[in-house]
C-alpha cells in the first residue's frame, strides 16, 4: 500500500528539524537567561523575533500572501502569544523548584501530549479533527518512552 | 510541590494551546504573519508583566551578554511559523510528538558535542526508541 498523500515524508523531516530549532533556541535563550534573567531572555526573544518577522515579510512578498480562499481569522486567533508568554513564567518557576529541568521537561512533554490528543479528538480552536490510528499511538508511546529515558538518564543535570 | 507540578504540566498544555491558536491564525494569514503576531503579542504581554512585577532590567551589564543570545528570537520566528504550517497537516498530537523527537535527537547530538555528562547507554536506548517510534508512526500499511 502506498502512503496517503496527506502525510508525505517531508512533513516528518520538517517536524524533526523544527525540534532541532527548539534545541538551538533553548541553548541561545538559556545563555541570555543565565546572563540576565528568564523574563528578560523571553522578552528579548519575542522582541527580536517580531523584528526579524517584519524584515522577512518585507523582503519576501510571498510570505505576505494570504492562503487562497482563507476566511477572516477570529480575534482570539491573534492571542497565541499570550499563551506563549505565560509558558515562560510557569516553566521558569518550575525549573527552579525541586522538579529541576528534567522534571519540568518530562511534565511539559506529558502536558503537550494530553493537549495534542484532546485537540485532535475535538478539533479544538478551528483546526481539523483527527483520530489517531493504533500505529500512531504506538509510535507516540515509543517516542515518549525514549524521550523520558534521555531526559532522566541521558543528561547530566 | 503540587503547585510546581501543575506549573510544569500546565506549561506543556500552554505550548500546545499556543501552537493550536497560531495554527488557526495561520490558516487565515499564512504561517509567517501568524508567527509575527505571536511574537508581537507575546512581547507586549511580557512587557506588561515586567512592568507590573519588575524584572525588566536584567542583573548583568549589557556588555556581558553573549551576542549569540540574540539569535534565539529570529530562530523562534521560524520555529513558530513551521509549527503552524505542520499542525494543520499532521494534527496536534503528531506535530507535538515529532517536534519533541527532533528536540531529543538534536539535544543528544549537542550534549555529545559539548561533552555534557549523561549515561551513553540511556542515550543510545532513548534514541533507538525514538527512531523506532518515528518508523512505527510513519508506516501506513494496514
Amino acid at each position: 500500500m502506498t502512503q496517503p498523500p496527506e502525510r508525505p515524508a517531508i512533513l516528518f523531516f520538517a517536524a524533526l528539524g523544527t525540534g532541532g530549532l527548539l534545541t538551538l533556541m533553548t541553548y541561545f535563550n538559556g545563555q541570555l537567561a543565565a546572563a540576565a534573567s528568564a523574563l528578560f531572555s523571553s522578552l528579548s526573544a519575542h522582541g527580536t523575533g517580531a523584528i526579524a518577522a517584519i524584515l522577512m515579510l518585507v523582503a519576501i512578498p510571498a510570505f505576505r500572501r494570504r492562503p487562497a480562499g482563507a476566511s477572516k481569522a477570529p480575534l482570539w486567533a491573534y492571542l497565541g502569544g499570550i499563551s506563549g508568554a505565560l509558558t515562560v513564567i510557569l516553566t521558569s518557576t518550575a525549573v527552579n523548584s525541586a522538579l529541576a529541568l528534567s522534571g519540568t521537561l518530562a511534565l511539559g512533554l506529558a502536558g503537550q501530549m494530553v493537549f495534542g490528543l484532546t485537540a485532535d479528538k475535538f478539533g479544538l480552536f478551528g483546526l481539523p479533527r483527527k483520530s489517531p490510528a493504533w500505529k500512531d499511538l504506538a509510535g507516540i508511546a515509543l517516542i515518549v518512552a525514549g524521550s523520558l529515558l534521555i531526559i532522566f538518564y541521558g543528561r547530566g543535570a | 510541590m503540587l503547585t510546581f507540578i501543575a506549573f510544569a504540566f500546565g506549561g506543556g498544555i500552554l505550548v500546545g494551546l499556543s501552537r493550536q491558536i497560531n495554527g488557526r491564525l495561520s490558516l487565515s494569514t499564512g504561517p509567517l504573519v501568524s508567527s509575527f503576531w505571536n511574537h508581537f503579542v507575546g512581547f507586549v504581554a511580557l512587557t506588561a508583566v515586567a512592568l507590573a512585577f519588575g524584572g525588566l532590567f536584567p542583573k548583568g551589564e549589557p556588555i556581558d551578554w553573549p551576542w549569540l543570545a540574540f539569535v534565539g528570537g529570529p530562530l523562534g520566528v521560524i520555529f513558530v511559523a513551521s509549527s503552524s504550517w505542520l499542525i494543520s497537516r499532521l494534527g496536534a498530537a503528531q506535530t507535538a510528538v515529532l517536534v519533541i523527537a527532533g528536540q531529543m535527537l538534536s539535544s543528544v547530538i549537542m550534549d555529545i558535542i559539548t561533552g555534557a555528562p549523561g549515561s551513553p547507554y540511556a542515550r543510545i536506548a532513548g534514541v533507538a526508541l525514538i527512531l523506532g517510534g518515528i518508523l512505527v508512526g510513519r508506516k501506513r500499511k494496514a
